[in-house]
């Protein structure tokens, strides 16, 4: 059972969905995919979209965090939209962390905040990062 | 599930930790576990199937279903002949606030689960059980 | 003859006497079988029964033929049997006078009973130890209330667990009493719940009914501001009054994951500007038109 990741550009935003249960191989590929996706593109921020996922384990997060680093070294931010209330309370009690991300409740909101992002619009107060 | 049941699952290839994830729902399933307890059970077992497979290469995860009078359960063995621990007291405090998921995830895997023993010797392997119970 | 009826008024002295002994005897024996609450029994020194009583009938099951003569611990549990409980109760007895306890006991058709027993060592005008008085009373009646009030407690503590939607985007939960394990990871779940199906970018949680801050309830917190963070939504805590914010910097603990405000009020207007809305801070009436 290999669902892959499913990787789309919308302007310079790069969305990336991920599937439920995703092997190694599958989370590899999401650092894989962002970084040739940043070098073809312009891209100022990467969504991540976590909605699908049922199960994130010490090494996915991980990779989602050096993904996000190397998205920050090359000047831009990563949004993770929907993950859901047990992989919260799981990836808490695990005590992982996430890097340089920012949370979001839904792939919607990511979009409206990249968009202010890239139109250099004025960001509304950040949070502290996660 | 009324009587234990139980299995063995290799743990040889990187794949083979997802493998022994999808099983691990299967029978939490079946034990009638919620969503958030499913999922971390499935958790711990991932990060101790890793364990496994990152330290010693190769070995298994044996799991079996447990009954009592009031509660029911799922028990998961992880085997390996591996270099072993040489500081299973400084394994279980790592990771603390530290973030990054090096190391074992231990602490972790301890805090997911509602029981964990661990055996090890350096030089001969490790054997990590966990428990996890639902009252009835 | 005046030895005769010497003699004869001293055996009437006596026989008086042992009439009036016998007649307090009965009393007592009166006594001891009418008491019901308490079962009231005699041992000899060896710790054997020598009497019973229509109480401890009723309490153990044993009818006076079938028990006098055996010994005290067959009353006990197979752990305090194999542990010597008994012996070590006898001892105690003998050594400091009494003993008293709380603890399993065993009926006769088995079935266990909590029991408040007190041992006295009985001993004659010389001080040579005669025997041991046994007094039971059987306490499942306030076990029972004391288990049954635990569980009501409980049960009043999970009810006291609300989450509300008070606006668009803004779930409420005002805490009331401690946290523990058991009742975080409740609130987390409903709480998570709550946020994403209502996709909600503010948890306000006032901890004005949270009686005091230790440092596991401090950890629960941390815990449920991080998994809030993880679905995407804020945490706005209130209720942060003076002690607490007293006894958070001195435990050293952090809550910068959250906005935290002392009233409930000041906490309000903040989720508010997360989501965007602007409340005047003037008082209702027209301030929001502008008069």
């Amino acid at each position: 059972m290999n669902e892959g990741i499913a990787v789309l550009k919308v302007r310079d935003v790069l969305l990336v969905t991920m599937p439920a249960d995703p092997d190694d191989a599958t989370v590899s590929a999401l650092q894989s995919r962002t970084l040739d996706a940043m070098e073809q593109h312009d891209v100022k921020a990467l969504i991540l979209d976590l909605s699908k996922v049922e199960i994130l384990d010490s090494y996915f997060a991980r990779t989602v965090a050096e993904t996000a680093r190397m998205v920050t070294l090359m000047g831009g931010e990563t949004l993770i939209a929907g993950m859901r209330p047990s992989v919260a309370i799981t990836a808490t009690e695990l005590n992982v962390t996430l890097g340089a991300t920012r949370t979001v409740l839904t792939v919607d909101r990511a979009l409206d905040l990249a968009g202010n992002l890239s139109r250099n619009k004025s960001v509304r107060k950040g949070r502290p990062w996660l | 599930m009324s009587e234990t049941e139980q299995g063995t699952v290799p743990i040889d290839v990187e794949a083979d930790i997802a493998v022994a994830r999808r099983l691990v729902r299967d029978i939490a399933g079946e034990m009638g576990f919620g969503v958030t307890e499913t999922t971390r059970i499935i958790t711990a077992a991932s990060e101790l199937g890793r364990n496994v497979f990152k330290y010693a290469g190769k070995g298994v995860m044996h799991w079996r279903t447990l009954q009592k009078e009031d509660a029911c359960g799922v028990e998961l063995r992880f085997e390996d002949h591996g270099p072993g621990i040489a500081d299973l007291d400084a394994a279980m405090r790592e990771g603390h606030s530290t973030g990054g998921g090096l190391g074992m995830g231990l602490p972790g895997a301890k805090r997911l689960m509602d029981e964990m023993d661990i055996r090890t010797s350096v030089g001969e392997g490790t054997t990590v059980v966990v428990r996890k119970w639902r009252q009835r | 003859m005046s030895k005769d009826s010497t003699a004869v008024a001293e055996a009437q002295t006596e026989k008086a006497g042992k009439l009036r002994a016998e007649a307090d005897l009965d009393m007592l024996k009166i006594l001891v079988d009418s008491v019901r609450e308490y079962a009231i029994i005699m041992l000899d020194p060896k710790g054997q029964l020598v009497s019973w009583s229509p109480a401890a009938e009723r309490l153990k099951g044993y009818t006076a033929e079938e028990i006098i003569g055996k010994h005290i611990s067959v009353f006990c549990t197979a752990e305090d049997k194999a542990s010597g409980k008994t012996e070590r109760e006898l001892e105690t007895a003998t050594r400091e006078g009494r003993f008293e306890d709380e603890g399993w006991r065993v009926r006769k058709d088995g079935t266990k009973f909590w029991a408040n027993v007190v041992v006295t060592a009985l001993r004659d005008v010389n001080g040579t130890l005669r025997g041991f008085g046994n007094v039971t009373r059987d306490l499942s009646q306030r076990r029972e209330s004391e288990e049954r009030i635990k569980r009501q407690a409980k049960e009043i503590l999970e009810m006291a667990t609300v989450i509300v939607q008070v606006w668009d985007g803004i779930i409420l939960v005002p805490l009331i009493g401690m946290l523990d394990s058991d009742r975080t990871q409740q609130l987390m779940e409903r709480l998570l719940q709550r946020l994403t199906e209502t996709n909600s970018p503010v948890a306000l949680i006032d901890i004005t009914g949270v009686p005091t801050i230790d440092t596991q309830t401090a950890q629960h917190l941390i815990e449920t501001i991080k998994a809030v963070r993880y679905i995407g939504s804020e945490v706005v805590l209130t209720g942060v009054r003076p002690a607490i914010a007293q006894t958070l910097v001195h435990l050293g603990i952090d809550l910068s994951g959250a906005t935290t405000r002392s009233s409930l009020t000041a906490g309000l207007r903040v989720a508010f500007e997360i989501i965007n809305i602007h409340v005047a801070r003037e008082s209702a009436h027209g301030a929001a038109v502008g008069k």
